[in-house]
């Protein structure tokens, strides 16, 4: 018998994917033997797996009393065994552990046709004492697609280059696309106070969808960020989806107009694979990143760690240039601009919700809605179009939910809208921490009290 | 002696090219697994036969040399179909010409059961595979049998 270090688990990944069923064998205290397939081995880390309970079984019974267990895995490229010698520690029925075994069982569940029989009702963690290859034929591993550690290094290479939040944002999305050829992307930030995550920037989709909006907890990414751990889903599922009613309001906008405030979610209507990772500063998950694709099992293990690393980098980048956009710079001179002129824009501000619209279009709501009706008010009423990001820190009309929020993923997804809008105003960063209202047509104000 | 646990249509199920997972445990009780590559099934039905490479399962079978006990289960992917038997009199002996090509249609079958659900030919084969003189049979009395397909019915007797 083989016996190899524990930390060999790494090597094993594949195997842990879910795509061969594994065999579990236990033995009660009398000495009667059980053996069974389970949907599920999941690589907690390099000494330890957790199993699917989803229902009491007799390996169950077993292992509460006697915790030994017999794994056998399969690599599902090479057909490589191995039989894992553990021992049960513990079961956890939430956290992150929990969520990312469920979101996975859910993909599986969906792919073998078992949606509504599987269901997680705990993660059983085993501590693996030995490993062992079990003798047979291998076939041969098909050629990396790439080497993971390289394209990593490129990215942050890349995002080490960038000197705002707005390069950042669209950096981010070029690496994800060029150094692991994801097609489909996006970041979303995170609002405290409304409890969502909002889109601030994407990339491979018809509509940008910059402001939509996902729930805490809601799908694949609500799921990622509330539990603030990665979440990857190798099959369909329609358990973490998006569904119709989320992608659609936006052609029912078109119709129904005035106060349809959603803006529809750009994603895939059924994608294959999904993962969202956390962007996490200081142990505090301030957004996400989000891939996803049509091919089924299109991410694995290394993609998940490639974009844990280059998150990470995200999130330092973006809290670095928070500081930096906070220490304004001197103001340039500025630019002599055309008198606004034209037919006004008129602009609707619902002060129940802070909700902005541009004539007839909806514009944006909550923190960044506050800030545009701040801007636009100072514009008409002083003749101001130059701005600073401290002062709308300061600005308590903004009810910024606290000092830490991102104020300047606000702008960057308030500047987005605005281009996007194309209605005559725009946001240009005229330097560190400044910025400047464009103005091209009058500005007609119209303030809707709540109730 | 009583009837056998396994009806007709059970026999057949388990000798009909099903995927066949089996454990046997040590004397301080600690589990060990393996795979099986086909099965047959006495004219009686009071007897069941397991076909196993000995390369690949070398600590399984010391342990069912040593303890007789043995517990299998046959499942079918696409249906998930599982039942599992549970035997305590497991004893290893040689196989013969009829066993061999039992096996080889059984693979077959397993080739023909999972290829449709997604997985490569030359990953299955390489999974259920085993040199002809390498293959021994592993053969019990089932004393228990268990439902054992995802969902409320598992873990009940298979014949209440």
């Amino acid at each position: 018998m083989i016996k190899r270090d524990t930390s060999s688990l790494d090597a094993l990944r594949p195997c842990f994917e879910g795509f061969v069923p594994s065999m579990v064998a236990t033995c009660a205290p009398d000495g009667t033997p059980n053996v069974t397939y389970v949907s599920q081995v999941h690589y907690v880390d390099a000494a330890h797996v957790a199993l699917t309970y989803q229902f009491f079984s007799k390996t169950r019974e077993n292992v509460l009393a006697n915790p030994h267990a017999s794994i056998l895995v399969v690599d599902p490229d090479t057909g490589a065994q191995h039989r894992l010698q553990a021992q049960y520690l513990r079961t956890e029925t939430s956290g992150p552990l929990f969520e990312s075994m469920k979101a996975k069982l859910a993909g599986i569940a969906s792919h073998t046709g078992m949606t509504g029989v599987f269901r997680l009702l705990g993660s059983d963690v085993y501590r693996v004492d030995a490993v062992e290859a079990v003798p047979g034929p291998e076939l041969q591993r098909p050629p990396a697609r790439r080497n993971f550690l390289a394209a990593v290094r490129a990215a942050c290479e890349r995002l080490s280059g960038c000197d705002t939040l707005d390069r950042l944002l669209d950096e981010a999305l070029t690496c994800v696309e060029r150094a692991f050829d994801i097609r489909h992307s996006m970041i979303l930030m995170l609002d405290a106070g409304r409890r969502s995550l909002y889109i601030v920037a994407t990339r491979g989709y018809a509509t940008s969808g910059i402001g939509s909006e996902i729930p805490l907890g809601r799908g694949v990414i609500g799921v990622a960020a509330r539990e603030c751990t990665p979440i990857r889903i190798p099959h369909a599922t329609a358990e973490y989806g998006y569904g119709r009613a989320l992608r659609e309001s936006a052609a029912r906008s078109g119709l129904a107009g005035l106060l349809d405030t959603e803006i529809a979610f750009p994603g895939l209507a059924d994608p294959g694979s999904q993962l969202a990772v956390p962007i996490v500063v200081c142990r505090r998950m301030i957004g996400v990143l989000y891939v996803e694709s049509g091919e089924e099992r299109r991410f694995t293990y290394d993609d998940e760690d490639a974009l844990t690393a280059v998150a990470s980098q995200i999130g330092a980048a973006i809290a670095l240039l928070q500081v930096i956009e906070s220490q304004e710079e001197h103001p340039t001179v500025a630019a002599t601009r055309p008198a606004p002129s034209g037919a006004p824009l008129v602009v609707r501000h619902f002060a129940v919700n802070d909700c902005v619209f541009l004539g007839d279009e909806y514009l944006i709501k909550g923190v960044a809605g506050a800030i545009f009706w701040k801007l636009a008010r100072d514009c008409v009423s002083y003749g101001r179009t130059e701005f600073t990001n401290r002062e709308l820190r300061l600005d308590a009309s903004i009810r910024l939910p606290d000092v830490s929020d991102n104020l300047e993923a606000r702008l960057v997804l308030l500047q987005r809208r605005l281009a996007e809008r194309a209605a005559g105003v725009t946001i240009e960063k005229t330097g560190r921490g400044r910025f400047r209202l464009a103005v091209s047509r009058p500005l007609q104000l119209q303030e809707v009290a709540s109730g | 002696m009583s009837d056998p646990l396994l009806d007709p249509e059970d026999a057949a199920f388990v000798a009909g090219g099903v995927t066949i997972s089996l454990a046997s445990r040590d004397d301080a009780c600690r589990a060990s697994v393996g795979r099986a590559l086909g099965c047959r099934v006495a004219p009686d039905r009071s007897r069941v036969t397991l076909f196993l490479a000995r390369a690949p399962n070398v600590p399984l079978l010391a342990d069912l040399a040593r303890s007789g006990a043995v517990s299998a289960c046959f499942s079918q992917p696409s249906t998930h179909r599982t039942i599992q038997l549970k035997g305590a009199d497991a004893a290893i002996g040689p196989i013969d010409a009829r066993d061999l090509t039992l096996m080889r249609v059984q693979i077959d079958a397993k080739v023909a059961e999972l290829v449709p659900l997604g997985y490569d030919e030359a990953l299955v084969r390489n999974v259920f595979s085993g040199e002809p003189d390498d293959i021994v049979a592993v053969t019990f009395t089932p004393t228990s049998a268990f439902m054992q397909t995802p969902g409320p019915r598992a873990g009940k007797p298979l014949h209440p």
